[in-house]
């Protein structure tokens, strides 16, 4: 399904998506349709000079370069309750699980990067094992996309990693700027569905807008990148570089902090804690939240050896991950070259640098 | 204005005679126009070298880095380090910056693009040094100290409220506030999870119940107790370089915690961090004369 969308409309596409389809006159009464709601929108708002992504409110603003976090955190959420557990002395424990609340999300003007670290994160979190608390998000997000005419950051480079400004890989639909209107395109039957909710507020593309759709996207596509100059010996390169003395001379400025990992749209590690609230009768639950290969106690053993003791073996973990170890698992960069651990790096550790400094190394 | 290729050349020559094992210091990085630390030890390398407006690391950083990997590897310093420290930007032209480029001359004033720490900067010139290349341009501070805080603090308790309590929400704790803080330098930090020493008899109900003063989750709770333990363990220390805010990538401005510590420390006790080596410190100097009784 293709269509054009007034970037007037977009406001009414949204109170489209969110309204309940049997809104008032249309099958169901007030009370219910108050309390009820089809998807629940979100897009990138400014705050505190920074893009976040923000109950629409009526609205979606797609003027934002890329948000400074990943939508990983819709299906990834950085804090995840799995249960709460209760012990009253002398009788059995009690258990009771949490399962995410079941509402659907759309998630508007995801850059084509973003939406490619959604594959990514479902082969994590479904290959093999079944991640329930991921998936029972994940079966609830639409990823609304917005092709990146130009590269929202000088950073960007996912022309290197098999992407591209105008992929619609992970997305469910992808919408593209063309000046006064959107090119709105149905990626999979959710995204059929979204649109049609929208019903008469789209118009079929003229044989024009399609002429200017392949002028815009071959344009973004020809638009110089940042690169990485040999992305699919990437992985051999890598393994053969394991003990090179190079990593640990690309970390020395490494703080050690989780800016990189954070921001990164694959990034998916994480821990589990038990949060006590209560000593007596013991109560709590148990919780699981981001972590980070780049802390130091990351792969702290509780013997107090350290595998990973300095800056350099972290760095190469996180880079290996994304263009080694992943590579060998799924047969794909798990990088998408948004970008973002690059330009939020406080001391300008660059993977696009690294990459090409380890596979150039013949040693 | 700073020649630097004087840096470049007394950099070369500090290595080449041994005078020091590591020049650290700012290059141009790849990721766009902005410097990163560079960690020079081959004389050749000296030419590597930068000084401009887009150098701005703390690079003190690395000095306890430096002092931390020698202890691990029980190393002893073959000489010393000498370091590239940072002052105030060199660009200037009144209240204005000037960019030349190849289209001509752009001016931007100051303050809107300098950082306020720049902008309320006391001591843009280094006390303590071996070698300093530049002049003195102490009280060249284009804001009053802590004028950042004040226009803050204008506003009535409700409206600060609302402000922090929304960049308590947005912190995400990456933790790059303290890791970037030359001042923050502990071995083991409250909010890390090995601070509990674990041996051959420690039960898994010692290991499940042991005491965290800070979960992992970034809820504004345990947030509001991390950014206030870092605040309170900093006042009387922090010398107010900002990194903790510049390299916050959500913008809590972290730096008006510090600098509210550092306004009591100078108001209550006219004391000043960094303003002597050796001198007395705020919280861990102890004298017979201090009234009250609860420390003796």
């Amino acid at each position: 399904m293709e269509k054009i969308l007034d970037k007037k409309q977009i406001d009414g596409w949204v109170a489209a998506l969110t309204e309940h389809p049997q809104g008032v006159g249309r099958g169901c009464n007030a009370a219910e349709a108050a309390t009820t709601t089809l998807w629940e929108v979100h897009t990138p708002a400014l705050d505190e000079g920074i893009w976040t992504y923000q109950p629409a409110n009526g609205t979606a603003r797609l003027d934002h370069p890329n948000t400074k976090q990943s939508p990983k955190e819709f299906a990834f959420p950085q804090r995840e309750i799995f249960f709460s557990f209760e012990q009253i002395k002398g009788e059995a424990p009690r258990l009771t699980q949490i399962v995410p609340k079941e509402q659907r999300h759309a998630v508007f003007g995801v850059r084509p990067c973003d939406g490619r670290g959604v594959p990514r994160m479902d082969k994590v979190f479904t290959d093999h094992i079944e991640d329930k608390y991921y998936t029972s998000r994940r079966k609830n997000i639409a990823y609304v996309g917005l092709a990146c005419n130009k590269p929202p950051s000088p950073n960007c480079f996912c022309l290197s990693v098999g992407g591209s400004p105008v992929s619609s890989d992970g997305l469910d639909v992808q919408m593209t700027d063309l000046g006064d209107r959107y090119f709105v395109k149905a990626i999979t039957e959710t995204g059929k569905a979204m649109m049609a909710a929208g019903g008469k507020l789209f118009a079929d593309p003229s044989a024009a807008d399609q002429k200017l759709l392949k002028k815009t996207h071959d344009d973004a596509v020809a638009y110089p990148q940042r690169k990485i100059n040999d992305p699919d010996g990437a992985p051999a390169k890598l393994r053969a570089n394991f003990d090179s003395p190079l990593w640990q001379e690309m970390a020395q400025a490494c703080i050690g902090c989780g800016i990189c990992t954070f921001l990164c749209p694959t990034c998916h590690c994480f821990d589990i804690n038990d949060e006590v609230h209560n000593k007596a009768p013991l109560s709590g639950q148990r919780v699981r939240t981001w972590d980070n290969c780049q802390f130091p106690d990351f792969t702290m053993h509780s013997s107090g050896h350290n595998p990973r003791e300095g800056t350099g073996a972290r760095l190469r973990q996180r880079v290996n991950h994304k263009f080694q170890y992943f590579h060998e698992n799924f047969g794909m960069h798990q990088c998408t070259g948004c970008g973002r651990c690059v330009s939020e790096c406080p001391v300008g550790i660059d993977i696009v640098t690294v990459v090409n400094k380890v596979t150039e190394h013949v040693g | 204005m700073i020649n630097i290729q004087d840096i470049r050349d007394t950099a070369r020559d500090m290595l080449a005679k041994g005078e020091a094992r590591m020049v650290i210091g700012y290059r141009r990085g790849t990721r766009g126009m902005l410097a990163e630390p560079a960690f020079i030890t081959d004389p050749a390398q000296a030419d590597d070298l930068v000084w401009d407006p887009t150098c701005f690391n703390n690079l003190s950083l690395y000095l306890v880095h430096d002092k931390k990997f020698l202890a691990h590897m029980r190393e002893n310093p073959k000489g010393p380090l000498a370091v590239q420290q940072r002052r105030s930007a060199a660009a200037f032209d009144g209240d204005d910056f000037v960019f030349t480029t190849a289209a001509g001359e752009k001016r931007l004033a100051a303050r809107e693009v300098m950082a306020d720490r720049c902008l309320e900067c006391r001591a843009p010139y280094p006390k303590e040094h071996n070698l300093v290349f530049g002049e003195d341009k102490t009280g060249r501070q284009l804001e009053a100290p802590f004028a950042a805080l004040e226009r803050f603090e204008a506003q009535d308790a409700g409206q600060r409220w609302d402000a922090w309590s929304q960049h308590f929400d947005r912190c995400m704790r990456c933790f790059a506030c303290r890791s970037v803080c030359p001042m923050c330098y502990c071995d083991e930090c409250v909010v890390d999870s090995i601070t509990f020493p674990v041996t051959a008899g420690t039960t898994a109900e010692e290991k499940a119940t042991r005491i965290k003063w800070i979960e992992r989750s970034a809820t504004r709770s345990e947030n509001i107790t991390y950014l206030m333990t870092r605040a309170m363990h900093l006042a009387g220390r922090c010398t107010d370089c900002g990194e903790c805010e510049r390299a916050c990538p959500v913008n809590v401005p972290i730096r008006m915690l510090n600098n509210k510590m550092e306004r009591e420390a100078r108001e209550k006790f006219g004391f000043e961090p960094g303003a002597s080596i050796g001198g007395p410190s705020l919280v861990a100097t102890f004298l017979d004369s201090d009234p009250g009784q609860f420390i003796r």
